[in-house]
């Protein structure tokens, strides 16, 4: 999923200081499930917001409501009807969320409330781990399904770099070293041949050579 | 008890737990205390959420206070250490909008229990700090 954090709330109330009506809008996917742009979120966000405004009497009329996705048209949809009786959306979507509400609405201002961060698990509850990097060509089969370029801090295929101490990495000690998971699974799972191949360094032109990537699907399309 | 304190708006939120005749006994200050001060009962201050503290101050709440069962005695084993980390949460999310984060207050009773919810809340409001009306109550 996506993970995003909440933007400092002084950065939020100077964003929506031209606007009087501001529809707040969560988003209940990824943003839901960090804790970021939840049905939760969005209440402490309005109620916040509301407060801040009549101690610094600032007229402001919110509404709050939660979108089960705001990256999807389908959901993007429940707006219509709604939207235009506001003068602006605080969106707590990741930043494909608030783009694809804006298409859908280009005329309303659509403001981003959260800082999008990474592609990530829940490791336990109130902890999330950067764990992807969306490179365009996964080879998490060669590395016993834990992602050297994105765990490792020097993004190395031909691991480890020899610097790790008690499974910990040298760049930061906080941070289990990823080839040492790598190496401990592959014994593990008898696996510890695939480490004899040399891996060429990722293709990065597969993620950002040309500009934003698309998929495009024709058995998904109407 | 103190006369500034009756003045004010109190929230309280606490763990039915602590009181099994908490119905009637909060009943018995509610009638004395008029409509300033309002009771939250949860069957355990682990099921707060801070969006209940955020609500309680926007309808007009002075101070806040959770109260929660004595440390290590939770029903539900961690209901009142979560209840800590949310009014920490609360906390800093009030003072980004400049309201005293010192207006929310945890109360971990000591044991033992049970203790009875209107005898408790005379002994917090005589000892609550005198914060007067927040900005937003006088609003
Ligand atoms: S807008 Fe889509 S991608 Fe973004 S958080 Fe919501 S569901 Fe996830
Ligand atoms: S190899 Fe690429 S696609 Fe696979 S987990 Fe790592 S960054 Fe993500």
């Amino acid at each position: 999923m996506i993970t995003a954090e909440r933007k400092p709330l002084d950065e939020i109330i100077a964003m929506i200081l031209p606007f009087k009506k501001v529809l707040v809008v969560g988003c209940a996917s990824c943003v839901g499930e960090c804790a970021a742009g939840g049905e939760k979120e969005v209440g402490l966000l309005g109620s916040a917001l509301r407060m801040d405004a009549r101690m610094t009497t600032k007229e402001l009329e919110t509404r709050e409501m939660t979108l089960e996705r705001q990256c999807v048209y389908e959901f993007i949809d429940r707006l219509t009807g709604l939207i235009d009786q506001y003068d602006a959306v605080l969106s707590l979507a990741c930043g494909a969320g608030v783009q694809a509400v804006a298409e859908v609405f280009p005329n309303i201002p659509i403001l981003p409330a959260l800082n999008t961060s990474f592609l990530g698990q829940t490791k336990e509850a109130g902890l999330w781990l950067e764990n992807c990097r969306g490179c365009g060509d996964c080879r998490l089969h060669l590395f016993a399904d834990i992602c050297p370029v994105t765990r490792c801090a020097k993004q190395i295929f031909n691991g480890p770099c020899g610097g790790s101490q008690d499974g910990k990495c040298e760049v930061n000690p906080e941070t289990p070293c990823a080839w040492h998971l790598i190496v401990t699974r592959l014994e593990d799972r008898n696996q510890l041949d695939l480490l004899e191949e040399v891996y060429a360094p990722a293709d990065w032109s597969k993620k950002e050579g040309a500009g934003p990537r698309k998929i495009v699907r024709e058995d998904q399309q109407n | 008890m103190n006369k500034e304190n009756l003045e004010l708006n109190v929230a309280i939120f606490f763990c039915q737990q602590l009181d099994p005749d908490q119905d009637s006994n909060r009943r018995v200050i509610e009638k004395e205390l008029g409509p300033g001060i309002k009771f939250f009962p949860l069957p355990c201050s682990g099921r707060i959420e801070p969006l209940h503290f955020l609500h309680a101050f926007e309808s007009g709440a002075d101070l806040v206070y959770l109260i929660t069962c004595p440390v290590k005695s939770c029903r539900y084993q961690q209901g009142n250490v979560r209840a800590g980390k949310r009014i920490a949460f609360a906390q800093n999310l009030i003072r980004e909008i400049g309201l005293d984060p010192e207006r929310l207050i945890l109360i971990n009773i000591d044991p033992p229990l049970p203790k009875r919810i209107d005898l408790l809340t005379r002994e917090l409001l005589e000892g609550a700090p005198v914060k007067g009306h927040s900005l937003l109550s006088r609003l």
